[in-house]
């Protein structure tokens, strides 16, 4: 069976991503899901500033939400969490 | 105008660096080579070069120096000898795999031991697996000119390739011997400003030297190896120019002297050619029909160009310069690859090498006869008696004082 | 010299993010972390240059990587050599008119081994020379990329893969660390007008200390404490937390020197005993007695050395 190479740019230089890397979905390394409860949560955005992986969303309207295509559930958000308001739920008890 | 100038191999390339307009250079101190950085820094100091020049810690600083200034888009040189070339080795196949195209100046040096200065150019054959253009200048003219084709070669949107200017040590960079510098007007005419495709730029970001996955790697290698290539057909090209251009008139590949009639040649590189065309002619006088054939470059390797020529000769004597301890064939680099560029070729001549000229040894007259006289009793055999000959150590000629007995009875006027 | 723009609080931290989601760095990666604010306050007008390791090869493996701003590998013998080129090829090819780029931020991302063992002479000679350079050392204490092999930054008493634990040598590694800021940043290399000790667990603080960095003219030094799971061997989510626990213990120590002057950056009230930061991980779980007060009596003679005038524990 012939060998599949897989061509490389020149000097293998390759553009820079814009929002995200594309060529390392981690994802699919998790198997604790954080969950975030809005009701306690006092967005203090301590999970945000101490994402390894910079998964973790903030915005003004709808508050910490997770950027579960690549968060690796590694679960530093739910460990600084100043008042409990992350937890980290199972995988398999997702439908997704 | 072009202007006549008396200097040196070294003198000769600042003025190359100086028409080229280099921006970076990094320095460090190993005799020989070193005398081309004090030149910059001088011209530096009094503006007549615009260019950076960084004091690296060491060889290794100097080629990383030069090669992140090369990502940065900068056009970009050093320079070494000797043991420096080898303490900078971690770098070159970066320098070469991230088409950087620096230009490294090296006047070559014996790695210790022995302790030497002299020329030897088996530090900078070292290195020639990694995908550098390189070839040894057997003068000042031929180095400034030399450094001029390989930024041209070197900085070829299809090529970016980094380049070595060679030369011996002491016999091109430190005798005093005249040149031409040639005229700005012509340079910028040959050489056009170094403009990357890639560059470290915010405003077009890009990743360089990432790792690879293993399915991309050969692919890479074979790219490096296809350029390489590609440099074997530029240089006849590049080479044309330049001669129109200035006015020279360099053979591509492969420098001949006397080979119309010869049966039997020297096959060498860089300095050892001036004495060699002197002693081809006592030589010639003592009824030798001998020749010369000078390689400009060692990569990439004139390997077709050596296919079309050496046919026409009986028997080759390759004169290595340079240790490659057990070796195919008992000698040094060049014999090898000499051997193996005619080996599937019709008619190829008898080779057979010498060891000549290590520690920084001139070759003498002496020598070269010896050597006639070794080749003459392999064209009288008809075949190979030793494969390779350290000359003055394992000879088995009967004796160069024959030679020069001969010539002296056939020409005592022009002694 | 120009001003840094300081950053007051979490709250107003940019947004911007410039090390994106998507790297195989390891779940919990301090150095990751490091990445991600060191990028978030440097900004767009900034060029990374990456030596040999972790944050080399976990980044970039499959010829791809996180970085939205441009990146280069170094080799990791030659990061300072390399940013060093990069530098005097901006200054001179603005200064020529050849491009028309802004001065950008050049930032060296060195490992330990990077920054003060196989890199240390290219740093060094960086620093020496006076380049505007920001070389960071993100610092987790080991070649962990290559497995979690000795450094000179692994602490005195950790295992690791060559230094393992036995009857012939019980406390495992047994020198301790080199002192990093007190080569480059304690008057041996004049030209760094600024250096600073810093951590992944006080980003406001080392985003703060990248800009000043980055706003001094000539080079920078930052060392960064970056806690890593797999080498020191505990749960990955823990990551944050032992960075502090590392300060309020004395393990490590938040101060910048700034023109030769120090300062404290953070200070704790008074510090905890050693044992429980040893505790927290596997490296350092084979230690008897005898080694956790050679390592306490340690970190109180480093305290009374750097100066940090705090109630001590008792070092038995």
């Amino acid at each position: 069976m012939p060998k599949a190479y897989k061509q490389v740019p020149f000097a293998a230089i390759v553009k820079s991503p814009t929002v995200n890397n594309q060529g390392m979905v981690t994802g699919n390394w998790r198997y604790l899901r954080p969950v975030v409860d809005k009701g306690l949560c006092t967005e203090c955005k301590m999970c945000w500033i101490s994402c390894p992986d910079a998964t973790v969303n903030y915005s003004k309207d709808d508050g910490i939400s997770f950027n579960l295509e690549f968060c690796k559930g590694c679960g530093v958000c739910s460990n600084v969490c100043p008042v409990g308001a992350i937890n980290r739920v199972p995988e398999l008890d997702f439908e997704d | 105008m072009p202007i006549k100038k008396r200097g040196t191999g070294l003198t000769a390339v600042a003025d190359a660096w100086q028409l080229a307009d280099i921006d970076v250079t990094a320095s460090y101190p190993i005799r020989p080579y070193t005398a081309v950085m004090a030149e910059v820094a001088k011209r530096i100091a009094n503006g007549q070069m615009k260019c950076e020049m960084v004091h690296g810690e060491g060889e290794h600083a100097q080629f990383s120096i030069a090669h992140g200034a090369s990502m940065a888009g900068a056009r970009a040189t050093t320079g070494s000898s000797g043991v420096g070339v080898t303490y900078a080795f971690e770098t070159y196949s970066p320098i070469a795999g991230g088409r950087c195209p620096i230009q490294a100046l090296i006047g070559d040096r014996t790695l210790d031991p022995p302790g030497d200065f002299g020329s030897e150019h088996t530090d900078c054959l070292t290195l020639r697996d990694n995908g550098w253009i390189y070839g040894w200048a057997e003068n000042a003219q031929e180095a400034l000119d030399n450094s001029l084709l390989c930024f041209r070669i070197g900085e070829d949107p299809e090529i970016m390739l980094p380049q070595i200017v060679a030369m011996d040590g002491y016999f091109v960079t430190h005798i005093s011997q005249d040149y031409v510098m040639p005229d700005q007007a012509q340079v910028d005419k040959f050489l056009p400003p170094f403009k990357p495709e890639f560059r470290l730029d915010v405003n077009k970001p890009v990743i360089m030297g990432p790792q690879i996955e293993p399915e991309m790697g050969p692919p890479l290698e074979w790219d490096r190896n296809v350029v390489m290539e590609r440099v074997k057909e530029l240089i006849p090209k590049a080479t044309a120019e330049f001669n129109k251009i200035f006015g020279a008139k360099y053979a591509p590949f492969v420098d001949e002297y006397m080979t119309d009639d010869a049966d039997m040649v020297f096959l060498l590189q860089g300095a050892h050619a001036v004495t060699c065309r002197s002693a081809i002619k006592y030589l010639r006088e003592a009824g030798y029909k001998v020749g010369m054939c000078r390689l400009r470059w060692i990569r990439p390797f004139p390997d077709a160009a050596l296919q079309q020529i050496l046919p026409k000769f009986k028997v080759v004597g390759v004169i290595d310069t340079n240790t490659s301890y057990g070796a195919a064939g008992g000698g040094g680099v060049l014999l090898v690859e000499t051997r193996a560029s005619v080996s599937e070729v019709a008619n190829k001549p008898i080779i057979q090498g010498f060891t000549s000229g290590l520690g920084g040894e001139t070759i003498t007259h002496e020598e070269f006869f010896k050597m006639a006289d070794m080749m003459k009793q392999t064209l009288d055999a008809g075949k190979i008696i030793q494969s390779s000959t350290w000359v003055n150590f394992n000879d088995y000629d009967k004796a160069a004082i024959e030679v020069k007995a001969a010539w002296e009875q056939a020409a005592p006027s022009t002694k | 010299m120009a001003v840094a723009e300081m950053i007051k609080s979490i709250a107003q931290a940019p947004e911007k993010e410039y090390y994106l989601p998507g790297h195989r760095t390891c779940a919990g990666c301090g150095p990751a972390l490091a990445y991600r604010l060191i990028a978030k306050a440097s900004g767009k007008n900034t060029i990374f240059i990456g030596p040999t390791g972790c944050m080399y090869v976990a980044n970039t493996s499959y010829a791809c990587g996180p970085w939205a701003v441009p990146w280069t590998h170094a080799q990791i013998t030659n990061g300072g050599a390399v940013a060093s080129g990069i530098e005097v090829a901006f200054k001179q090819l603005i200064k020529k008119g050849k491009i028309k780029d802004e001065f950008p931020n050049i930032i060296v991302m060195a490992g330990d081994g990077g920054a003060i063992d196989i890199g240390l002479q290219a740093a060094s000679s960086m620093m020496y020379r006076g380049h505007d350079v920001l070389f960071l050392m993100y610092d987790n204490e080991s070649y962990a990329n290559t497995g979690i092999q000795v450094s000179p930054m692994t602490p005195y008493g950790a295992t690791t893969m060559f230094t393992p634990s036995g009857p012939e040598i019980p406390e495992a590694k047994k020198f301790f660390p080199k002192d990093p800021m007190a080569i480059f940043c304690s008057g041996g290399h004049p030209e760094v007008k600024y250096g600073a000790t810093a951590s992944i667990s006080y980003p406001v603080d080392l985003m703060n200390k990248v800009r000043k960095g980055l706003a001094v003219e000539g080079p920078a030094f930052l060392h960064v404490q970056c806690p890593c799971p797999k080498g020191w061997t505990y749960p990955a989510d823990r990551t944050v937390e032992l960075g502090k626990l590392a300060v309020e213990t004395g393990m490590w120590f938040l101060y910048e020197i700034e023109d030769g002057v120090k300062k404290w950056n953070y200070m704790p009230k008074k510090l905890k005993p050693v044992e429980e930061y040893l505790q927290t991980q596997g490296r350092f779980s084979h230690l008897q007695p005898e080694h956790v007060a050679k390592m306490q009596a340690w970190v109180n003679q480093r305290t009374q050395l750097l100066g940090m005038e705090v109630p001590l524990p008792p070092a038995q």
